[in-house]
């Protein structure tokens, strides 16, 4: 049994760790939410660093490396809050095997793409839909690609790029594309899980790093077992979510059959997890932690959109339960 | 990343399978999910032990010397995988295997082990681990059973109590206070104690559960001699950590389910699932998706320290990540199967007579206790791997018998 990263993925995830934090400042989260810029490090940069096309074919201009060398730099960009979201990519990547030409305007940014959820005459809030030209969505069975109407909510979390959207054009690249559909998805949801991750990783850092300094009735809380033990329960949450994320990312590339129940475990533990992660950062800083200032909000609001998207915890225990009496844990 | 043997281990678990297939007959079989009761048949599981120990499959990463196999850790676990699949119970003297036989071989006198550890690994005795007591649990070195010098003799008095097969053990090891006036890790001493010696009483603890799968253990001026210590006196502390990193290793969780698994959990909600109502099903399958993503995050994590080992690494603190891990999932798993019964669930067994799941779930507070409770886990992962600072102590430099125990 080998399941680790391999070398090469550890050097992508500590060059993907270099670029994250030196293009993307936290202040960068917290101007999207007041409408004073856009989520960083933004479209360019990632295609610039070919990080759009990791999972795209070399043939179409890509990486043609595997979901999991995408969910290690994901990992990564979660980490920061990072948008737009390589979910985006990683799905679009799935949905496009068979458009290499698409495929390649998705790697080198030149077209700059979301993926609806839901109907294409309106859609679901969609992920980094917000500022996208080009849409890909599901459309009676077919995978179709077109032109839509934005229509964005008030972001609870401006880095995610949400909007609804209502397709103006439609052109048909695949008929009968359901599985292509849900296996996209299902890849997407691993990516999400990934970012999920990284932030929720973070997010107990910066936890332990202020019990670790903060001091009340003369000894440091870390110290205390009320707030050790809660972070330690957020770690614990982390460190399991790391296992789930790369079995699932391993499942999508070297065990199909796998997929579906790892993606839905994933997905549904990432929720719980980076929203325990969150809340722990916010309550362990005390009055700090809840104000506008202070960072640890960001990653609340991140978590409190993630759980709902692409599908909420409910559906994928669901999904879980119903695989599992179907045989799928063999 | 694969989930697939190395040559070398591929070629170790096909020896394995061979032996125990070859032997299959003359092994003690159960159940998916069963244990077997030392209570009633032990004479069955110490044979079952003895075969297994001429084929090779038990001390696997005890040295040679020794009578091990001089093995890894990954061989170990390989064999209590390809054990656990040809349904043979836990070794009877699993506690031997993995605490006391190693701490006889890191402390004890040539004499000791050429005495001792041959007959341990063929079950010809039984060994039992005597540390815990009523008023030291948690805090193992606040222990009061006493040993006192007397000549070339050492008389123990007190009481021990959770002490995993104490009815059929022939020998222990026990952890004793032989300074009270020394700090409280500072005046303990280890000894091996001959479990039939004049003045052991072992009588049956019986759990929550039900079951009686622990003892308690009550020495009246029992004698042992001095040549049975296990490290000077006053270093008993230290022979206690060698056992208790030897436990971290033997039940760190690579990969192996704690309590019911997923598989069973599944099998359970197709029988079961049907026969509840549309509104209880739906409740029933979030139940059973949480314990199922719960049982696997667990596992999946045990798979990376199960590379670890196979990568040459030792367990270390995060080990008891999977300790927690394992037994929220066991939570978890236990209370969806409960859930799973339907109007079933208020009765202790099923109108067929199943307790399974009933005994599942009275076994899980005992799992969050047993073996570092949930809380000294989460001390443990703070301050070693969050780097957090301990709790500040009064009763680490005071005499023990001060007062500030």
């Amino acid at each position: 049994m080998n399941f680790d990263l391999s070398d090469d993925q550890r050097a992508a995830a500590a060059g993907a760790r270099e670029f994250f934090t030196g293009s993307v400042p936290l202040s960068a989260a917290r101007a999207a939410l007041e409408g004073d810029g856009a989520p960083a490090p933004g479209r360019k940069a990632l295609a610039d660093i070919g990080f759009l096309g990791i999972t795209v074919p070399e043939s179409a201009g890509g990486a043609g490396g595997s979901v999991l060398d995408l969910a290690v730099v994901a990992e990564q960009g979660g980490a920061v809050l990072a948008g737009p979201s390589l979910v985006t990519a990683a799905r679009a990547a799935v949905l496009l095997e068979g458009a290499p030409d698409l495929a390649t305007q998705l790697a080198d940014g030149s077209a700059a793409m979301a993926v609806l959820d839901g109907p294409v005459t309106g859609s679901a809030p969609s992920l980094d839909a917000a500022d996208a030209t080009l849409f890909l969505g599901l459309d009676d069975g077919a995978l179709v690609v077109g032109e839509g109407e934005v229509v964005p909510g008030r972001p609870l979390d401006a880095t995610r790029g949400l909007a609804s959207v209502r397709l103006t054009s439609r052109r048909v690249l695949a008929e009968d594309a359901g599985e292509l559909w849900a296996r996209a998805r299902a890849v997407g949801a691993v990516v999400m899980a990934a970012e999920d991750l990284g932030a929720a990783d973070r997010a107990v850092l910066m936890g332990v790093q202020y019990a670790q300094q903060r001091e009340a009735f003369g000894r440091v809380i870390g110290s205390y077992q009320a707030v050790k033990h809660m972070l330690v329960d957020a770690w614990v949450g982390v460190d399991q979510l790391r296992s789930l994320v790369w079995w699932a990312a391993w499942a999508a590339d070297s065990a199909p059959g796998e997929l579906p129940l790892a993606a839905a475990a994933a997905k549904a533990y990432a929720a719980e997890v980076f929203e325990r992660a969150a809340e722990t950062v916010v309550q362990v800083h005390g009055g700090i932690g809840f104000t506008w200032e202070h960072d640890a909000h960001l990653y609340w609001r991140r978590a409190r959109v993630d759980r709902l998207l692409l599908g909420d915890a409910a559906e994928h225990l669901d999904a879980v339960a119903r695989l599992a009496v179907d045989g799928a844990l063999g | 990343m694969d989930f697939d043997d190395t040559p070398d281990e591929a070629a170790y678990r096909a020896q394995a399978r061979a032996l125990l297939a070859e032997h299959d007959a003359e092994l003690l079989h159960v159940r998916p999910g069963e244990s077997a009761d030392a209570r009633l048949r032990e004479a069955e599981l110490r044979a079952t032990q003895r075969v297994l120990a001429d084929a090779g499959l038990v001390g696997v990463t005890w040295p040679r010397e020794y009578g091990g196999q001089g093995g890894t850790l990954v061989q170990q676990a390989i064999v209590a995988q390809e054990l656990s699949r040809a349904r043979v119970p836990t070794l009877i003297n699993h506690i031997g295997i993995g605490m006391c036989g190693p701490t006889v071989i890191a402390h004890g006198s040539d004499d000791q082990r050429s005495r001792y550890l041959a007959r341990l690994l063929r079950a010809d005795d039984v060994w039992c681990q005597l540390f815990s007591e009523p008023a030291s649990g948690s805090d193992l070195a606040a222990l009061r059973t006493s040993a006192v010098r007397d000549g070339e003799d050492w008389v123990v008095n007190g009481q021990k109590v959770w002490t995993t097969l104490a009815h059929v053990a022939d020998f222990g090891i026990l952890l004793t206070r032989t300074d009270p006036e020394r700090p409280k890790h500072a005046g303990l001493t280890m000894f091996v104690v001959d479990m039939h010696a004049p003045g052991v009483t072992v009588r049956p603890l019986r759990q929550m559960s039900g079951d009686a799968g622990f003892n308690e253990v009550f020495f009246d001026d029992v004698r042992i001699p001095d040549s049975e210590r296990l490290g000077e006196p006053g270093e008993g502390w230290r022979v206690a950590l060698t056992t208790l990193m030897n436990e971290r290793v033997a039940i760190g969780g690579a990969g192996s389910d704690i309590g019911q698994s997923a598989e069973a959990l599944a099998a359970h909600t197709r029988d079961r699932l049907p026969a509840l109502g549309a509104e209880q099903q739906a409740l029933a399958r979030q139940a059973v998706g949480r314990a199922l993503v719960a049982a696997l995050a667990a596992r999946y994590t045990g798979y990376r320290r199960f590379t670890t080992l196979s990568q040459g690494g030792v367990p270390g603190p995060e080990a008891s990540a999977g300790k927690l891990g394992g037994t929220a999932a066991a939570r978890l798993v236990s209370d969806a199967g409960v859930r799973l019964l339907g109007d079933d669930a208020v009765y202790g067994a099923t109108a067929d007579g199943d307790e399974t799941w009933q005994k599942a779930a009275a076994y899980v507070p005992g799992i969050a206790i047993a073996g570092g409770t949930d809380q000294v886990l989460r001390n443990i992962l703070g301050e070693r791997v969050l780097g957090l600072p301990a709790e500040p102590r009064t009763d680490k430099t005071a005499p023990f018998s001060g007062g500030r125990r």
